[in-house]
């Protein structure tokens, strides 16, 4: 560097930026973390890598499951089983990708400098929620191609019902998304872990790779408040030739509206605290 | 410990309007008090320097400033707005930069000043990136990774993220500790002009204490959690009896 010598003054802040509350600053904003992202994942090799990796080697394993099951003539087991491999990772996917945005503000000790921006919480989580729903789209779409090849699987078996599934799914992982989030506010770091394996605890529960009728009664009785449940049940009985069950899918989504606000209440209390303990000052540290 | 200068001399700024007032501030971690009613204005155009030992304060003071940290007593007001109800409107004219903050490493250096451009909401982001790469030299590493550039140019970048949205307060917590002291030298000079041309505030935490003599219009020294002297580089060392402000500084800092 030879000199700082060009003029430095700026045209006023007033002209030079949109009107903080107006629509167009806010669409800015969300854009402004969208593309952060998106640049990011296209400057990384690894992260997209990542994002095919471990749902391949799931669909691969799962798939060589099936094709052993079909040999033991066990009905219907090929569709039920790589179609739950197709839906749980949209949702560990949506729980996954905006809890890992999140964290990877603080590893690049980026997160002040977010926090500083005028960007407000709820436009930071549509941007990360929006992103999310990019990759999750891009990841069930090679899927289903793989699925298509390999074991002979059309996912557009699912039907029309592939649309409240799929949105389901990604609703509840974002709000489990957001607790593990919340959890690293609260606890510092060392939270991490529940951020990455919130979403596991649904995984028993939610009925993914057997019907919910081999869980014990009371855990079944619990299990009925998972709104992913009443999906990957649907999808059996949607797969072994009957309808979409739209009453589990309005009941279902009545949970995820509850869950999602819950999550969000649950998020702003943890940032307000991480602000009230100075937690944020202290990422990275 | 001395006591505070009983009068603080505004010198050329004197008559300009109050952009940041802060009163009363307390913040406490557990059994410790980190800032103790503390309270500060900064006019227009004027350039702050908050000193005192590590531990004094001063960037609990700053974050609580930016709205990172709840103060538990006090109020933080900017443009007349009470950062707490009004975050989004404040902070959109304040800008931050620090020796201890980084920005994405995988991204190129154009796609972490356009990605802020757009947090900031700026009406013509690509020419406003533009200006800041001419501005700060950044031309020949706009297509490199953050991670690929070395600290001082990744300083740099930093200063250049933070005067995108031209802020009304640019708040610095040790602009310069990273950076070699020719590039530092050029850094201090680009910021006194842009005080003075744009009447930007500034406040500036730092160690270097030439650096605050040479740019600081007025100068708090924290002590303890409290301002515990206020006045210009001058001031204090006539006020201590004392050649400089490092000297003061010691004074200061050892009671």
């Amino acid at each position: 560097m030879t000199s700082l010598s060009p003029s430095p003054s700026p045209p006023p802040s007033s002209s030079l930026t949109l009107p903080p509350l107006g629509l167009a600053a806010r669409r800015s904003r969300i854009s402004g973390v969208i593309r952060r992202d998106f640049a990011a994942l296209r400057r990384s090799p690894v992260r997209m890598f990542e994002i095919l990796f471990w749902p391949t080697v799931e669909l691969l394993l799962w798939g060589f499951v099936t094709l052993f099951l079909r040999t033991q003539q066990v009905p219907f087991v090929v569709a039920f089983l790589i179609g739950a491999v197709l839906l749980w990772q949209v949702l560990q996917k949506a729980s996954n990708e905006i809890s890992m945005a999140f964290l990877e503000d603080i590893w690049s000790r980026n997160l002040l400098n977010v926090q500083v921006s005028p960007l407000s919480s709820v436009e930071y989580l549509i941007g990360l929620m929006l992103f999310s729903l990019g990759k999750v789209v891009f990841a069930v779409a090679v899927m289903s191609g793989l699925a298509l090849v390999l074991y002979g699987f059309g996912v557009t078996s699912l039907g029309v019902g592939l649309v409240p599934f799929m949105g389901i799914l990604l609703l509840l992982g974002w709000s489990l998304g957001l607790v593990g989030i919340s959890a690293v506010l609260r606890f510092g770091e060392n939270a991490q872990v529940i951020a990455w394996s919130v979403v596991f605890f649904v995984q028993p529960l939610a009925g993914i790779f057997y019907p919910m009728s081999v869980l014990p009664a009371p855990v079944r009785t619990v299990a009925w408040f998972l709104p992913a449940s009443h999906v990957f049940e649907g999808m059996r009985t949607v797969m072994s030739g009957g309808a979409v069950p739209w009453d589990r899918m309005a009941w279902a989504m009545g949970l995820n509206t509850v869950y999602l606000a819950a999550a969000l209440a649950v998020f702003g209390w943890a940032l307000n605290y991480a602000r009230r303990h100075g937690r944020l000052s202290r990422f990275g540290d | 410990m001395e006591n505070p200068l009983p009068v603080i001399v505004y010198g050329p700024h004197s008559c300009r309007v109050t952009i940041l007032e802060a009163t009363h501030l307390v913040k406490r971690f557990g059994s410790v008090t980190a800032v103790r009613d503390l309270s500060l204005t900064v006019a227009e155009g004027e350039v702050i320097g908050l000193l005192g030992l590590n531990g004094a304060g001063k960037s609990t003071t700053l974050h609580m400033l930016l709205g990172l940290i709840t103060p538990d007593a006090g109020s933080v007001n900017l443009f007349g707005q009470d950062l707490a109800r009004h975050r989004i409107e404040v902070l959109s004219r304040v800008n931050f930069a620090a020796s201890y903050v980084d920005l994405p490493g995988p991204l190129l250096v154009e796609e972490v000043l356009d990605a802020f451009a757009r947090l900031y909401a700026l009406r013509r982001p690509t020419a406003r990136v533009d200006e800041m790469v001419e501005l700060f030299e950044l031309g020949p590493l706009r297509r490199r990774r953050m991670m690929d550039l070395s600290s001082g140019q990744r300083t740099r970048v930093q200063l250049a993220k933070a005067l995108l949205n031209a802020p009304r307060l640019l708040v610095l917590d040790e602009p310069t500790a990273n950076l070699d002291p020719d590039v530092g030298d050029r850094i201090r000079s680009l910021l006194s002009r842009l005080a003075e041309e744009s009447g930007s505030a500034m406040l500036i935490t730092s160690h270097n204490m030439r650096e605050v003599e040479r740019m600081c219009d007025r100068i708090h020294f924290m002590s303890d959690g409290r301002i515990v002297a206020t006045g210009s580089a001058e001031e204090l060392a006539s006020h201590y009896g004392v050649d400089d402000l490092e000297e003061v500084f010691l004074k200061v800092a050892r009671g």
